[in-house]
């Protein structure tokens, strides 16, 4: 079966601050709140959204930049939502 | 005069604003509408489990249940039934408990609390104590359930630092 109805979206985000516990549990959260799945990736390392854990191993730090990708029926509002927490981390 | 509640006489612009606030409220997944699954945290030392809980509310959410047990009752090094027992029931709201541990005889109190309440929605997980604490506070703080929880602190045995 091809999954070609299915939405995508991905954006890129500059991260202000490095992608530590803090930062990684907000974006785990802004996710959840979204039935798409969403990846993050960063260099070579692409990791679940929704695991903190997975997120904070890629270790990415301030001023770099990571990619979000989500898959289902809201990834627009999916990634946009997850950006906007990235982009104000402290 | 013209009410919005009025069906005979609500415009095709208030009926499909009530359609659509039912839909929305029907569709609501349920677990954005229960309270969170509680947290224990068991430890021989006490300030290791309560500096564990203070990363968890500011990791997690400030109000997610999390409860600790560390310590004798005497406060001691050590575990005690009755703290982890007094834990439980304090973030039992309802979704049920994860509890986790770090290691020994907290393992083996923990589940002889367990064995005696014998809930299946109070359960022990076995995962790293710092890690499995963090997934599972992030994602119990998302709403989910315990199932979730469980899975996503199991899942931190299997993720490497570096």
């Amino acid at each position: 079966m091809s999954t070609s109805f299915e939405a995508s979206a991905e954006t890129e985000v500059v991260l202000p601050a490095h992608l530590h516990a803090r930062p990684a549990g907000a974006l785990v959260q802004a996710a959840a709140q979204f039935s798409s799945t969403m990846e993050i990736s960063y260099g070579d390392k692409r990791v679940n959204a929704r695991s903190v854990l997975a997120v904070m191993t890629l270790g990415a730090l301030a001023g770099s930049t990571v990619v979000l990708r989500a898959r289902g029926a809201d990834a627009d509002e999916a990634v946009k939502a997850a950006a906007e927490v990235l982009a104000s981390a402290e | 005069m013209a009410r919005a509640t009025d069906w005979t006489i609500a415009t095709p612009r208030h009926r499909r604003c009530v359609r659509y606030c039912r839909t929305v409220f029907w569709n609501l997944p349920s677990e954005l509408m229960a309270e969170p699954v509680g947290i224990v945290l068991v430890s021989h030392s006490d300030s290791l489990a309560t500096g564990l809980r203070d990363m968890l509310l500011q990791i997690g959410a400030a109000n997610l249940p999390v409860a600790t047990a560390g310590g004798t009752d005497d406060g001691r090094l050590g575990t005690s039934y009755h703290r982890i027992g007094a834990a439980i029931a304090s973030v039992d709201k309802g979704s049920g408990v994860a509890v986790l541990t770090d290691l020994g005889s907290a393992v083996l109190t923990a589940r002889a609390v367990l064995d005696d309440l014998a809930r299946t929605d109070v359960i022990l997980v076995d995962s790293p104590f710092v890690e499995g604490a963090v997934a599972a506070a992030v994602i119990a703080a998302t709403g989910a359930d315990l199932a979730t929880v469980r899975s996503a602190a199991e899942e931190a045995r299997d993720v490497h630092k570096l």
